[in-house]
């Protein structure tokens, strides 16, 4: 296991968000946080990404690797085309002719290509977050942190975004946490999907799928199987 | 589009000839050049002052005054708009002084200033005490308003804060910025302009206007007047071109 959380504890005040909570995680996956809002998967992604301290417990794995994001907002700088965008978070660290071609390749991987030059405000909701998604793919990270960037759109923008997300993820396996309270997006996104009670967060448990991406179609019985027994782990008491 | 464009000159047209017929019929219905100087006749005042010797020697000299007190209360402005943006105890120190320059009356400010510097500086000086709260407090509110999640996100990827500085709290600052700019630019020219009125330097728009009062000539004190708004228009046409610029910056 290369990432490991060990009975994690921390409290907000009087108020406990996470208590004992305990995961081991494989590199180059798809995890998915699944939990209802309240569960810590924020403070969570917080403590993976070392901008929070727990109280209690060890955190392993995530020492000195490089990080890059996707919030539920898209968080994109208005005044910078598509191409800028993603150049603005790439510019400390890579070369110009490097960093031409990385963006070159996310672009085109999101589908974008002909909107390299536009501004934020000329692009739909689901391009904007294609284009977050680029910047956090061409970012030269090893764990990509998920924060709902899907709540809130209708079903078929969420669709094909999270089919976007998937075909750059499966050239490019980054180390995803992907935090949601929707157990579709789990269902279609995650390897490993862990189920965390509501308030305070805690582990309750772990359901593995591992049906290849193409034959992920929520209509199908061995995908209805898995969100059978989730929703089994979800409700049990 | 295209025809609500043409529509809108065609208003913005008619209004300009409107004025200039109240004007008119104002100066038929007094008839009285001291009261209220005819169009016409103000359009040949006018002619006759750009001709006089030191019609270019004044409105440079008031130019100057005023760019160079717009450009000082600017850099000024926006150093400590972004001192007290970023550090609570510097805007707090900044506080009282900038509300109390807020809300001096503009002719004690002059009064005094003719007391104290030269008055080649009177002008300027003012001009920098009406038009840096403006700047001050748009720059403020700009840093204030800045989006905190764009910020996190630059944080998060690690961007040099040299570049968060350049390529986000600028850009984001800017509408600010030249919005207060506008709004201090209109300001500067009446308050250069009345400061010179009263401090009299040897080359100024105010002094010529000051000097037609005196001499009762009224259609001299009209074209002064539509001297200074033009300088006004040419320099608020230059301010957007400024922005426009500056908005490919970011």
């Amino acid at each position: 296991m290369t990432f490991r959380l060990r009975d994690i504890d921390i409290t907000f005040g009087d108020l406990p968000v996470l208590k004992q909570l305990s995961m081991d995680m494989d590199e180059h996956q798809l995890i998915c946080i699944l939990g209802p809002s309240g569960s810590g998967k924020t403070t969570l992604l917080n403590l993976i990404s070392g901008s929070l301290e727990p109280d209690r417990g060890q955190i392993e794995g995530f020492e000195g690797k490089s990080i890059s994001f996707l919030f539920q907002e898209t968080r994109l700088l208005r005044w910078k085309t598509v191409e800028d965008n993603i150049d603005f978070v790439l510019k400390d660290r890579l070369s110009k002719t490097e960093r031409v071609e990385i963006i070159n390749r996310y672009i085109e991987m999101v589908g974008l290509k002909e909107f390299r030059r536009y501004y934020p405000d000329q692009l739909s909701g689901g391009m904007k977050q294609r284009v977050a998604i680029a910047r956090a793919f061409a970012f030269p990270s090893d764990i990509l942190l998920m924060d709902e960037p899907f709540k809130g759109l209708d079903l078929q923008l969420k669709n094909s975004l999270m089919q976007a997300f998937a075909n750059v993820w499966l050239t490019d396996k980054r180390s995803v946490f992907f935090v949601t309270h929707d157990l579709d997006e789990a269902l279609l996104l995650g390897e490993e999907i862990f189920v965390l009670t509501p308030s305070p967060g805690k582990v309750k448990g772990v359901i593995t799928n591992a049906i290849p991406y193409k034959e992920r179609n929520l209509n199908s019985d061995p995908l209805r199987s898995i969100k059978d027994r989730l929703y089994q782990l979800i409700t049990a008491p | 589009m295209r025809n609500s464009t043409i529509r809108n000159s065609l208003l913005s047209a008619a209004s300009i000839l409107a004025l200039l017929l109240v004007w008119k019929l104002m100066a038929v219905y007094w008839n009285q050049e001291l009261i209220m100087p005819a169009p016409e006749t103000t359009l040949v005042t006018m002619w006759q002052v750009i001709q006089a010797d030191n019609f270019w020697q004044s409105v440079g000299y008031t130019l100057g005054r005023g760019l160079l007190g717009f450009v000082i209360s600017c850099a000024i402005g926006v150093v400590a708009g972004f001192a007290a943006g970023f550090s609570p105890p510097v805007m707090w120190l900044l506080q009282p002084w900038v509300t109390v320059i807020r809300t001096i009356p503009v002719m004690s400010v002059i009064i005094l200033a003719i007391i104290w510097f030269r008055t080649d500086i009177v002008p300027i000086f003012v001009t920098f005490l009406m038009i840096f709260p403006i700047i001050y407090s748009n720059v403020l509110s700009g840093i204030k308003n800045i989006d905190k999640q764009l910020l996190e996100m630059a944080h998060m990827y690690r961007v040099k804060p040299r570049r968060i500085m350049t390529e986000l709290y600028f850009p984001a600052i800017l509408p600010y910025l030249m919005a207060g700019a506008a709004n201090a630019m209109g300001i500067t020219w009446k308050v250069i302009i009345a400061a010179e009125i009263l401090s009299q330097p040897r080359f100024a728009i105010g002094t010529n206007l000051m000097i037609a009062k005196i001499d009762l000539e009224t259609a001299r004190v009209f074209a002064w007047t539509a001297v200074a708004i033009a300088i006004s228009f040419i320099l608020e046409y230059g301010l957007n071109v400024l922005e426009k610029r500056l908005k490919k910056w970011g």
